[in-house]
């Protein structure tokens, strides 16, 4: 809207300015009141989930480590803004800040691989078959989701659990399938139905995980890499 | 405290969030593509572009963004942002790609977001700053990011059904313009240098390409910016001098 310079005296000409501008604050305020009441949800929610899953936090943490530790790999796969939250999840582990850095992939990372096998044999199977190619029975298979139902999902975790892969899956609303099958070794649930608010305790609940292995990996006599070979260790120490 | 604080917004930020998400509002409105950038944590570049262009709420408009994720980021954004696009950033102050990108985005005509944690970027560095305070290296795993994200787009949606505060109120008429020659100072990206001594340089500015004399700052590159005013180059800007 263009207003026209010299509007001193001429602001009754213009009414429907005074009303934009109102409207605007009126609006502003709603969009910060409806900010602050949504992160207050997605704290509690993120409190509440950490207390209800503790024990399996642990239980999961523990035997990460040990696989880390025995020289396992880990990949992290989902669709969407799951994929790149399981990809923030893998970068976490791969290259932390601080802590030991663990060989942690993101399966969703080759656009090469992804469409090879979305166009090939279809889209269900770009995550099983790419566990089929990586994997050992060492290794982990973490699956983020907010439905807990995706077939590409489901069917990479499946392929896992059969190799021996330690299965382990993100889910929200009742946990979906993953909850109720014996092929995900532990299914976290964030009991809401909003997929903004899962994704945000997921979030929390994939850096308590990697807190815990990290915990672990501190204390314990293990190895990141069961056999160090010193002559292929660089300067840094990185083999 | 690890995670989201309840009391997160407080401080003006929940203030902060409704003034960028009806300025991307207004932006998309017009026609806007949104690029997202996140050079430390590329998963939050991808995710926020996702999120407006595959939404999670079935009915709600798909919207135009994508990821910029290549090594050279600058170069990249110069050549996809036009003006009336929004450029929104996932980095720490310290950031100097980032950083690069944000000072040029007013030569660009690009509305700038900038997301991040710890300490703060200098006053003015992008049109929307929306900081966490808390110095935890890792704030941006546990969360806090993807509520600022997920909230910008909840909001930005909120304000679509708004129609009659989609319209920005016309830019050029502030106290700041110059009162001999109507011709405030503005900030160019050089795009091509003069070829003769006396010739002019092609820039870009928010306005589109113009040429523009150059002898007072001569001589200048692709990729420098200067601060122009009634068709001459006053002053070149360092690299790091901020906005």
């Amino acid at each position: 809207m263009s207003v026209p310079s010299g509007t001193e005296a001429t602001g009754f000409l213009y009414p429907f300015i005074d009303s934009e501008e109102k409207g605007t604050e009126s609006l502003l305020a709603d969009l910060a009141s409806s900010a602050r009441s949504k992160v207050q949800k997605s704290s509690a929610l993120q409190r509440s989930t950490l207390v209800d899953c503790a024990e399996m936090l642990a239980n999961a943490g523990a035997e990460m480590a040990a696989r880390f530790a025995s020289g396992g790999r880990m990949y992290a796969f989902g669709n969407g803004g799951s994929s790149t939250d399981a990809a923030t999840f893998a970068a976490l582990f791969a290259q932390p800040i601080t802590g030991r850095p663990l060989p942690a992939l993101n399966l969703a990372a080759d656009q090469a691989v992804l469409t090879a096998l979305g166009n090939d044999v279809g889209f269900e199977l770009v995550f099983s078959r790419q566990i089929i190619a990586h994997s050992s029975d060492r290794d982990i298979a973490v699956a983020m989701s907010t439905s807990g139902s995706s077939a590409d999902l489901m069917t990479a975790l499946g392929e896992a659990s059969r190799r021996g892969l330690l299965t382990i899956g993100f889910a929200g609303y009742d946990g979906g399938q993953m909850a109720g099958t014996p092929e995900v070794d532990y299914c976290f649930v964030v009991a809401s139905q909003s997929i903004h608010r899962i994704q945000e305790s997921q979030a929390l609940l994939g850096y308590e995980l990697w807190a815990t292995v990290q915990q672990h990996l501190a204390t314990d006599r293990h190895r990141a890499i069961d056999q160090v070979d010193p002559i292929s260790q660089g300067p840094g120490g990185t083999a | 405290m690890t995670g989201i604080p309840p009391d997160m917004l407080d401080g003006g930020l929940a203030d902060d969030l409704a003034g960028a998400s009806l300025a991307i509002a207004r932006r998309f409105h017009a026609g806007a593509t949104m690029w997202c950038i996140a050079p430390r944590w590329e998963p939050h570049a991808h995710h926020m572009a996702v999120e407006f262009v595959h939404p999670v709420i079935m009915g709600k408009r798909a919207l135009p963004a994508f990821a910029l994720c290549s090594p050279d980021v600058v170069a990249q954004a110069r050549v996809s942002v036009r003006p009336g696009d929004i450029v929104i950033a996932v980095a720490d102050a310290g950031d100097s790609a980032v950083r690069d990108v944000m000072r040029r985005t007013p030569a660009w005509g690009a509305l700038s977001v900038w997301i991040g944690s710890g300490a703060r970027p200098p006053g003015g560095a992008a049109d929307h700053v929306l900081w966490i305070d808390d110095p935890d290296p890792l704030a941006p795993a546990t969360g806090r990011f993807v509520i600022m994200y997920h909230l910008l787009w909840e909001l930005t949606h909120v304000c679509f059904e708004h129609s009659g505060l989609l319209s920005a109120p016309a830019a050029g008429c502030t106290d700041e313009v110059c009162i001999t020659c109507s011709d405030e100072g503005r900030l160019a990206e050089v795009l091509l240098a003069p070829t003769s001594a006396f010739g002019t340089a092609l820039v870009r500015t928010e306005a589109g390409e113009e040429r523009i004399d150059v002898t007072m700052v001569d001589p200048v590159a692709p990729g420098d910016l200067v601060l122009i005013h009634a068709g001459a180059a006053l002053t070149r800007l360092d690299a790091e001098a901020m906005r």
